[in-house]
C-alpha cells in the first residue's frame, strides 16, 4: 500500500502529459514517481514470483530480450518486459506504472528487462536479478579511449548483482574476465560460436577482445552453423535447427544468449524443442532486420550502433543491393572512428543523408563506393529515396545511426 | 620497394582507434588517381619491421593501456626508423602515435621514454579534450577532431603545424598545434585528417612523387568537394568561416 499515493499521482501525471502532447511525455510520470517514491522501482522489480532477468551489453540486447521473452512465454510464463526505447530509469518506472495495481504489483511471473550498460550500472545496486545475461563488449563512441574497460566495469557492476546465474558470451574475452570475478555461488551459463562459425567471419564478431578458445559443446549453448537465416545450435548435447529473424551470425549469437538465459531461468522445465520453435517464430526488431511496408513498398531498416556493428551489418547485407540509403546523424559526434570500417561491398549508395552526410560520403567515396545524392535534409532525402524505382535486386535498404533512425521513424509515422 | 608510393602503417590494429591508419588509404588512393602505383604495408605488432624503406610512415593513436607494449615493440626498430627518416621517409604521427615517437610520455604518474625520433614531450594536461579542432596553417584552415589526455611541449625553435582557432591543440600558451618540418607532420587532428584536409595530403605526395603528382583528377576533385562541404558544416556550426584569412 505504501506506494499507492505515488502510483495514483503518477497516473494523473500520465493522463495530463498525454492530454498536453499526444504520444509525448511518457518519461514524465516516471520522473515524478521516482521523486515521490524512490524505492518504487526496486520494490516493484523485486515483487515478481520468478524474479528478475536483466539483459545488457554493447549490442544485441533488443533481439536477445525479445527472443528470451518468446521462449519463456512458450513455456507458459507471464512475462513483464520493457519497450526497448524505455531504457532509462524514468521510462522503466513509467512502463511499470502502466501495469501495476495500487498495491504495487504486476500480474506477471517474471520480469525480463533490457538495460544499457550505463543505466543498468546506475540502478543495479538496488536490484537483485536472479539471472543476468550479457551479450558483448564493443568499442563505443567518444569515450572510447577508456571505453572497453569502462563498459566492462559497468557490466561487472550489473553482473555482481546476479543471485542465480550469470549468462555470458564465452567468445568475449572481457566478459570471461568479468565472470572469473563473479560473486561466490553464482553459476556461469556460457554460450558462444564454434570454431567453424568464427572462421566464416574473417573480420571476427566485433568484440573489443575475442577469447582465444571456443566453448566446448558439452559446456554450454553453441552456434554450430549459420547460413543466411538458418542456423544450428547445440543445446545440452542436442543439435537443433533454428530460423533467425534476419541474416547474420550476430542474430544466431543472440539466439544462443536467449536460449542459455532461458535454460538458466527454467532449469529442468526447459524444453529445447519448444524453445527453438518459439525463437524461430520471433519477428525481427525494427532496425535489426525488420522488413517494413512503407508507401506500398518493402523496406529493410538496418541500425548501425558502432564500428563493429557497422562492419557486421555491411558484411551481412545481401550482395548486389542497388537501392541503398545511408544516414549518419548528430549522435555520431566524431565520424572518424568509422573510417576503419570497410564499406566497399556496398558498391553504390543512392542517397546519403543526416547531419554527418558529407563525412559519411567522404568515407564511402574513399572506399570506392559510388554516392548518388548527398542530401542533408533527412525527411526530404527519405522521400526522395522512397520515390526511386524498385530495385533490380533485393529490396530497398535503409542504413542509419540511432539519431537518424528516430527521425526517420517519426517522419514515416512508424511507431 | 617496387611501387611508386609505399605507405607503412605501424601496428594498425592498435593505432586505428580513430581511423588514423586510414590516412594510408587516402594517400594510396590519391596517388593511384594521379596515375602512380601505390601500396600499403601493415607492420603488425609481433612481426619484425618490414624490409625496404617506405616513402611514408603513418603512426596513429592507440589507447593508453597499450602504449607501454607498443613502445617495447618499437624500441628495437628505432635505429631503422631513424635511418629511414634521414633517408627521406615522411612521417605522419597522430595523437598518441606522436607521443610514442616523441621524447617522453607522462602516463599514470610515470614518465616513459619515447623513441625520441620527433621532438615533443607529452605532459599531463588539464583533462581529456574531445572536441572539434580548427587550425590555421600554411596549408589553409585545417578542420578535424581531437581526443587526447595530454598536452605536448615542443622544444624552442620547433615549427608548429599551425595556430589553434578552435580547440586545444598542443595546449601551449601560444595556441600552437602540431609540428611540421620537411619530413614530419605531427598533429592532434585525428582520423582521416588527410582526407578532410587534402592540402596536407597533396603536400606529402608532391614531396614523395615529385612534380608529376597532381590532385587535378576527377575522383580527387569529387572527394575534395565532399571534404570541403564537411569542413564547412563543422566551421559553420562553430561560428567560424571555412577558410582562414591568410
Ligand atoms: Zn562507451
Amino acid at each position: 500500500m505504501a506506494f499507492a499515493p505515488a502510483i495514483l499521482i503518477g497516473r494523473l501525471v500520465r493522463v495530463a502529459a498525454r492530454l498536453r502532447k499526444r504520444g509525448g511525455g511518457s518519461a514524465v510520470p516516471g520522473l515524478v514517481v521516482n521523486r515521490l517514491a524512490p524505492r518504487f522501482l526496486s520494490a516493484t522489480l523485486a515483487g515478481f514470483p520468478q524474479g528478475l532477468v536483466i539483459v545488457s551489453g554493447s549490442s544485441g540486447k533488443s533481439t536477445t530480450t525479445k527472443m528470451l521473452v518468446a521462449v519463456l512465454e512458450a513455456h507458459g510464463l507471464r512475462v513483464f518486459t520493457n519497450p526497448s526505447t524505455a531504457n532509462i530509469s524514468q521510462g522503466l518506472t513509467s512502463a511499470l506504472l502502466e501495469r501495476v495495481d495500487l498495491r504495487g504489483r504486476i500480474l506477471a511471473d517474471i520480469a525480463v528487462l533490457e538495460m544499457d550498460e550505463g543505466h543498468g550500472a546506475l540502478i543495479a545496486p538496488q536490484l537483485a536479478p536472479r539471472v543476468v545475461v550479457l551479450t558483448n563488449v564493443m568499442t563505443d563512441q567518444i569515450d572510447r579511449f577508456h571505453d572497453s574497460e569502462k563498459v566492462a566495469g559497468m557490466l561487472g557492476t550489473i553482473a555482481s548483482r546476479a543471485t542465480g546465474s550469470l549468462v555470458i558470451n564465452a567468445d568475449d574475452a572481457m566478459l570471461l574476465e568479468l565472470a572469473a570475478h563473479r560473486a561466490p555461488g553464482t553459476v556461469i551459463a556460457p554460450y558462444g560460436v564454434s570454431q567453424g562459425v568464427l572462421a566464416a567471419n574473417p573480420r571476427g564478431l566485433g568484440y573489443a577482445q575475442t577469447a582465444a578458445t571456443r566453448l566446448a559443446q558439452r559446456d554450454g549453448t553453441v552456434v554450430t552453423e549459420v547460413d543466411g537465416r538458418s542456423a544450428r545450435l547445440s543445446i545440452a548435447g542436442g543439435e537443433h535447427p533454428i530460423t533467425l529473424p534476419a541474416r547474420g551470425t550476430h542474430y544466431a549469437v543472440d539466439a544462443a544468449a536467449a536460449l542459455a538465459g532461458a535454460r538458466a531461468v527454467l532449469g529442468a522445465d526447459f524444453d529445447a524443442e519448444r524453445a527453438t520453435t518459439s525463437i524461430s517464430a520471433v519477428a525481427p526488431v525494427f532496425g535489426r532486420g525488420e522488413i517494413v511496408t512503407v508507401r506500398d513498398q518493402q523496406v529493410e531498416f538496418v541500425l548501425v550502433q558502432n564500428p563493429a556493428s557497422y562492419q557486421l551489418n555491411v558484411d551481412s547485407l545481401e550482395k548486389g543491393l542497388d537501392q541503398l540509403f545511408f544516414a549518419m546523424g548528430s549522435d555520431v559526434r566524431d565520424p572518424s572512428y568509422f573510417w576503419p570500417v570497410d564499406s566497399s561491398s556496398l558498391g553504390r549508395v543512392a542517397v546519403v543523408s543526416g547531419s554527418k552526410a558529407d563525412e559519411l560520403a567522404l568515407q564511402l567515396r574513399y572506399r570506392g563506393v559510388e554516392v548518388g545524392a548527398v542530401d542533408h535534409d533527412l525527411a526530404h532525402a527519405i522521400d526522395t529515396f522512397l520515390a526511386l524505382p524498385a530495385p533490380r535486386t533485393g529490396i530497398k535498404t535503409v542504413i542509419f545511426t540511432a539519431d537518424s533512425m528516430r527521425r526517420t521513424r517519426a517522419h514515416l509515422g512508424l511507431v | 620497394m617496387t611501387a611508386d608510393l609505399t605507405v607503412l602503417t605501424v601496428f594498425a590494429e592498435q593505432t586505428n582507434v580513430n581511423g588514423d591508419a586510414e590516412n594510408a588509404l587516402v594517400l594510396t588512393a590519391r596517388a593511384r588517381w594521379a596515375g602512380f602505383s601505390a601500396q600499403r604495408v601493415d607492420w603488425r605488432l609481433g612481426d619484425p619491421v618490414p624490409k625496404g624503406r617506405p616513402d611514408v610512415v603513418v603512426v596513429g593513436s592507440a589507447t593508453d593501456p597499450v602504449l607501454p607494449a607498443l613502445l617495447d615493440a618499437l624500441r628495437p626498430a628505432a635505429t631503422t626508423l631513424r635511418r629511414w627518416r634521414d633517408a627521406g621517409t615522411r612521417i605522419l604521427a597522430i595523437g598518441t602515435g606522436w607521443e610514442l615517437l616523441g621524447q617522453t610520455i607522462h602516463l599514470d604518474g610515470q614518465t616513459l621514454e619515447g623513441l625520441a625520433l620527433l621532438p615533443g614531450r607529452a605532459v599531463a594536461g588539464s583533462g581529456r579534450v574531445t572536441d572539434d579542432l580548427v587550425v590555421d596553417s600554411p596549408f589553409g584552415r585545417l578542420v578535424g577532431f581531437e581526443n587526447h589526455l595530454r598536452d605536448v611541449v615542443l622544444p624552442a625553435g620547433s615549427v608548429p603545424l599551425g595556430r589553434v582557432v578552435y580547440g586545444r591543440g598542443n595546449g601551449s600558451d601560444d595556441r600552437a598545434e602540431g609540428l611540421v618540418d620537411d619530413t614530419v607532420i605531427a598533429t592532434h587532428l585525428h582520423g582521416p585528417v588527410l582526407a578532410k584536409n587534402p592540402a596536407l595530403a597533396d603536400d606529402l605526395l608532391s614531396q614523395v612523387l615529385g612534380a608529376g603528382y597532381t590532385a587535378r583528377t576527377a575522383p580527387a576533385e569529387l572527394v575534395d568537394e565532399t571534404a570541403r562541404a564537411a569542413r564547412s558544416v563543422i566551421a559553420t556550426r562553430l561560428g567560424l568561416s571555412a577558410t582562414d584569412v591568410a
